[in-house]
């Protein structure tokens, strides 16, 4: 099955795709479609192109080497079986994979009881990299838009989203990071969102 | 879930990407959204929106023996189904274990995979779990050191008061012994000190129980996947 990507829609597509260019030129619609077609080399590609950063996405999570490569593992598996359900009119095919690779990790630390995983020494290791020390460093030049929105809410509101995005934080660990009721951390976050949308409309 | 006014759509989507809501709720959702397209707009420009968080999160190397892992799962899905029997009532049923002959016939397919890929550490035993319609459904690897892992091959449906229970079967005579609740969608691992010794042949099966398992320590629901031990050498 060594067909792929000769006979395949050729990797670059449009210049003006913005996401396309973003990555480099790496197409993952093409790559997607290829595994639709049941073409294991494209599923091959995308997996040496981004199961590192896909693996950093489920440690950040999940806290534990095995288990991050069991949501990678499973993930791969998913994105295989349902490329032919990937819709590119409806999201780019990027924002797809790491959306698959997100829920599969945080599955893992619901199944798994994430409240017990917070309560152990994890905490004092999460607590090292708080939300907004990373901010700077995960909001590279490439984001300036959701930067000046996030940096327009609250503290609490960035504090809380930063939290449940990044590390899978339930609102239950964030009250107790944050030292606040559960439902004023509820509403930061509801609150936060709101106004993340109205300022990235 | 109240989904009528555009806010709480807005609302409910956001709080799913951003991976707030239970596993529950979750759940709920994700049924809703197959339905929905209004929603399934909603989610796609929250992941839109705040996926570029992800991008500057620093890699991870993953272990070489990972990609040959994804390949064989993959492989499993494929693997051609063999003819077997299927009653609903395994344990009782002397058809059946006839039948289960070609689950090991599947197991073994599968094995020729396992032969390509020697940087992978083998397991010391593999079972293939067929459904009904005689498909690879699971896939159960268990390692030298005993350690078992067991990994899903398809979707099964699963409804919200009940469960997946996984069991083996060492002695009929002492029945089967239950290896605790499976979520349905993901691998799950379970160590050798939870499990009985393993023998080639052994029997491995999922039944579908009441969401708290069997209430009476055996199988109750129907057998979902069957299958045996084969060890690898």
């Amino acid at each position: 099955m060594l067909r792929w990507p000769e006979t395949a829609q050729p990797l670059r597509r449009m210049e003006t795709d913005a996401h396309v260019a973003e990555e480099g030129g790496f197409d993952y619609e093409a790559v997607l479609a290829a595994c639709a077609r049941g073409e294991t080399a494209a599923l091959r590609l995308l997996y040496d192109r981004d199961a590192p950063r896909l693996l950093g996405v489920a440690m950040r999570i999940v806290r534990q080497i095995e288990l991050a490569e069991d949501v990678v593992h499973d993930a791969f598996v998913q994105i295989w079986r349902g490329a032919r359900t990937f819709d590119p009119a409806r999201g780019a095919g990027r924002t797809w994979v790491y959306s698959v690779l997100r829920h599969r990790a945080l599955n893992a630390v619901r199944a798994r009881g994430r409240e017990v995983l917070a309560d152990s020494e994890n905490l004092a290791r999460m607590t090292d990299i708080g939300p907004n020390a990373t901010l700077a460093a995960e909001l590279a030049a490439d984001a300036p838009a959701l930067r000046r929105c996030l940096e327009a809410l609250t503290g609490e509101q960035r504090d809380s989203i930063l939290l449940a995005y990044l590390q899978g934080f339930s609102h239950g660990q964030i009250a107790r990071q944050l030292n606040a009721p559960l439902g004023t951390v509820k509403s930061w976050i509801r609150r936060g969102l709101d106004a993340l949308r109205r300022c990235l409309e | 879930m109240n989904l009528t006014e555009p806010d709480d759509i807005q609302h409910l989507a956001a709080e799913y990407v951003l991976g707030v809501l239970t596993a529950d709720e979750a759940a709920v959702f994700e049924r809703r959204l197959a339905n929905d397209g209004a929603l399934r707009a909603a989610v796609a420009a929250w992941e839109e929106r705040l996926s570029v968080l992800d991008r500057g999160t620093a890699p991870a190397q993953p272990r070489p023996q990972l990609w040959a892992r994804i390949e064989r799962t993959i492989a499993a899905t494929r693997a051609a189904p063999s003819p077997a029997r299927w009653p609903q009532r395994l344990w009782a049923n002397l058809a059946l274990w006839r039948g289960l002959a070609a689950a090991g016939v599947a197991a073994s397919l599968l094995l020729g995979v396992y032969a390509a890929m020697r940087d992978d550490p083998r397991p010391a035993f593999t079972v293939v779990l067929a459904a009904q319609d005689r498909a690879p459904g699971w896939i159960v690897e268990i390692s030298a050191e005993g350690d078992l892992r067991l990994t899903p091959l398809r979707d099964t449906v699963v409804g919200p008061n009940q469960a997946l229970q996984f069991w083996t079967l060492r002695d009929p005579a002492q029945g089967p012994i239950s290896l605790g609740l499976v979520p349905p969608d993901r691998t799950t691992r379970i160590e050798a000190a939870r499990l009985p010794p393993v023998a080639p042949n052994q029997l491995f099966e999922l039944t579908l129980e009441p969401a708290a398992g069997s209430p009476i320590g055996r199988p109750t629901g129907p057998i979902l996947y069957v299958g045996r031990a084969v060890a690898v050498r």
